[in-house]
């Protein structure tokens, strides 16, 4: 299993994370997988203002080759500057 | 100058000479505004056609420049004005930039620029209305902070904050010339980097209050169809609807710590506790507020719930302030962070400069190179925020330890501290970093603090976007961005010196215009209005024609003429660096562990950015672009 955390502007109804059973191999499966659940996801990512992170690692590049095992936890962030 | 508007919507620069209580008025000449158009662009003309680098920064004849942009209080988002001079703090350009509702509402009355020069007789307070300036007596206002000036000024002149009535003004701290002092816009917006409040408090300043309500421009062309279009791209942007308006900036702490890019204790340390995260602000977030006309309102506020004094409440914090009084500090808990962030604002604090200066003394503390004989009993060990807090209002009157600390970068140099100290001062040119990112991983990100004319900081040239998988993986799409290829690896050096010049060239414009930067394309977005929307507006505005490649131009020569104006105050190659603990000390922790940056690497990154951007060996602008900014500097033809 591997569960997702999504920030609070995703959330699908009251829960924050999402768990997807079976064989995900890679963040592009995932976000194949999460686009099923959250109508329009593919369109929000190309905004791009989500990172992933597996297992608290944030992933900055080849983010979508990023492979995935039973039992990971990948949490989607919002990221933005500061000031 | 010329005495009538050059283009549809100009308003007058007016010159105010404190010591004789005279003002006159001109207009930028047209030349200049297609060189460098407003606010900050127009800011920089007047530097330096005004300075003296003769004197020092806060003698009278230095002049403290007001600007607002060519947009500004016209298109959503436009709200900012920059305010410029030379810095006490850092001793090279000062230029700040800020929004709320002054830069429009100085508009409303007609005026563009404000250039205040000569030393008050005695404290003074400028009022403007109707476009007219009046010369007040400021005797009722000394000593009075942030929150207390904005409570007793209603009431003196009339009118409603936010409605037909704005206030730059400064606090104790800016009268005691503290360098890291802002100059107050709002309740939490400030002018800040780099000393403006001791540059204000120095002229004897204490506010410049505008009344006047507000009004419909009478443009070259209609512009409220092209309005409606960016403020809906404003809000169609993810980042807008899944970040700003929602929790504002805060939300960053939390990648930053997960990446170890965090500055934890003056940046010994890059990561820190998730105690500190967005979502434990949430329950004190009592509002979102925002800058004139903005649709964006990306300002938390916050409440919590606490009565015994005035700081259970107020505005922010901001990723930089949560940033500088959390992990840099020590501090992990959120309600302390806030409470400090609530005093900054009422003291009228820099919370960068400031936080910074305090995690500086906190080091030397840490490493017994300064002790409580320095501090004069005050505890300064990581995370004390009731030590904390009582040096910020130690500070705001120069007393005891805070005299120190009041001094900023400039400690060593006025005795406060042994030369040794400098070894461990977060400064790039004389200021102390802007943000909290600690940027030995994205090499983007240093060469942006190295280079940036304003000293150590983020919001001149950030390529925020090298955070960002999505586009790093998508080398054609990245490639449009930044004209260029730029290595999708956030730690390789590779070709990152253009996308910092196409950065700093559109945030440039974005600031000449009024345009915050986190609504200007390539900082928070690659989808945010950008140097496309820009031009098309200004021809609505103005009927002035930009192409979009003329535009980028325009943020090329404004950082050409401030780094003119950085040569004439001695800045050369060796000031575009990074501070020694960046080169010499790996960070520890994360995915990124062992990373720093390697000099030879760095300084051939820096002689790439000097190539891309047309400057010679010293860093200033060379051939002939040079001598076409000297034809405009010299008769603003």
């Amino acid at each position: 299993m591997i569960k997702v955390v999504l920030p609070a502007t995703l959330r699908v109804g009251a829960s924050d994370t999402l768990e997807f059973e079976g064989s995900l191999a890679s963040i592009a499966e995932l976000i194949d997988a999460l686009d099923v659940r959250i109508p329009g996801f593919k369109d929000q990512l190309d905004d791009s203002v989500f990172n992933f992170a597996v297992n608290d690692e944030m992933l900055l590049h080849r983010a979508r080759e990023r492979r995935l095992a039973d039992g990971d936890t990948v949490e989607i962030i919002p990221t933005i500057s500061g000031g | 100058m010329p005495q009538a508007p050059q283009y549809p919507t100009q308003g007058a620069t007016v010159f105010i000479d404190l010591e004789r209580r005279e003002v006159q008025r001109g207009y930028t000449p047209l030349q200049v505004v297609r060189s460098l158009l407003a606010g900050r662009g127009a800011n920089m003309f007047y530097l330096h056609r005004l300075l003296d680098e003769s004197l020092s920064p806060l003698h009278p004849d230095i002049p403290l420049i007001f600007g607002s942009g060519v947009l500004t209080g016209i298109v959503p988002s436009a709200a900012r004005g920059n305010a410029t001079s030379w810095s006490p703090e850092s001793g090279v350009l000062m230029d700040c930039n800020a929004g709320d509702y002054f830069p429009s509402f100085i508009r409303m009355n007609g005026i563009d620029h404000v250039i205040l020069y000569g030393r008050a007789a005695s404290w003074t307070l400028l009022h403007v209305k109707n476009g007219e300036i009046a010369f007040r007596d400021a005797t009722p206002y000394v000593g009075l902070d942030n929150i207390d000036m904005r409570a007793r000024v209603p009431g003196d002149f009339g009118g409603t904050w936010a409605r037909d009535l704005a206030m730059v003004n400064i606090t104790r701290a800016g009268e005691n010339q503290v360098l890291t002092s802002a100059i107050m816009g709002g309740p939490k917006a400030c002018y800040a980097r780099g000393g403006p409040g001791a540059k204000m408090g120095s002229l004897k300043v204490k506010a410049i209050v505008v009344q006047g309500q507000t009004r419909d421009f009478e443009t070259a062309q209609p512009y409220k169809g092209y309005n409606r279009t960016i403020a809906q791209k404003l809000l169609d942007t993810s980042v807008v609807k899944h970040a700003l308006k929602t929790m504002g900036t805060p939300f960053l702490y939390r990648p930053s710590r997960m990446l170890g890019a965090m500055g934890t204790k003056n940046n010994q340390l890059t990561t820190w506790t998730d105690k500190l995260d967005a979502e434990h602000i949430t329950p004190y977030r009592s509002g979102m507020t925002g800058c004139f006309r903005c649709p964006v309102n990306c300002r938390p506020l916050n409440d919590m719930k606490v009565t015994a004094d005035r700081y259970g409440a107020g505005d922010g914090p901001e990723y930089v302030t949560l940033g500088k009084f959390g992990p840099n500090v020590g501090i992990d808990r959120i309600e302390s962070v806030i409470r400090l962030n609530n005093i900054c604002n009422d003291l009228g604090f820099d919370t960068a400069s400031t936080g910074s200066a305090i995690a500086w003394a906190m080091e030397l503390y840490q490493r017994g190179i300064i002790n409580k004989t320095h501090t004069q009993g005050l505890d300064l060990t990581w995370g004390n925020a009731e030590a904390i807090e009582q040096l910020l209002f130690l500070m705001a009157g120069r007393e005891g330890f805070g005299n120190a600390v009041a001094d900023g970068t400039r400690a060593v140099e006025k005795g406060h501290y042994p030369a040794e100290a400098l070894k461990y001062r977060m400064a790039v040119k004389g200021l102390m970093q802007s943000d909290p990112h600690d940027a030995r991983i994205l090499k983007a990100f240093a060469l942006g603090l190295a280079v940036a004319t304003r000293g150590m900081d983020h919001l001149r040239n950030r390529v925020t976007l090298e955070i960002n998988a999505r586009i790093n993986d998508d080398p054609a799409f990245k490639e449009r961005l930044y004209g260029g290829p730029v290595s999708a690896a956030p730690n390789s050096y590779q070709d990152k010196a253009r996308a910092v010049r196409v950065c700093e060239n559109t945030y440039a414009v974005g600031d000449s215009v009024g345009m915050c930067r986190f609504t200007t394309k390539l900082f928070n977005s690659p989808s945010l209005p950008g140097l496309e929307e820009f031009a098309n507006q200004v021809a609505n505005v103005t009927g002035l024609q930009f192409q979009e490649s003329e535009l980028s131009d325009v943020g090329h020569n404004i950082m050409g003429v401030e780094r003119l104006i950085n040569g004439r105050l001695g800045v050369t190659r060796a000031d575009d660096t990074l501070p020694d603990r960046w080169f010499d000390e790996p960070i520890t922790v994360g995915q990124y562990a062992g990373e720093k940056i390697d000099r030879a690497e760095f300084d051939r990154m820096l002689s790439q950015f000097y190539e891309i951007s047309g400057l010679d060996g010293n860093g200033q602008p060379a051939g002939a672009w040079r001598t076409r900014l000297a034809a405009t500097l010299d008769n603003g033809q």
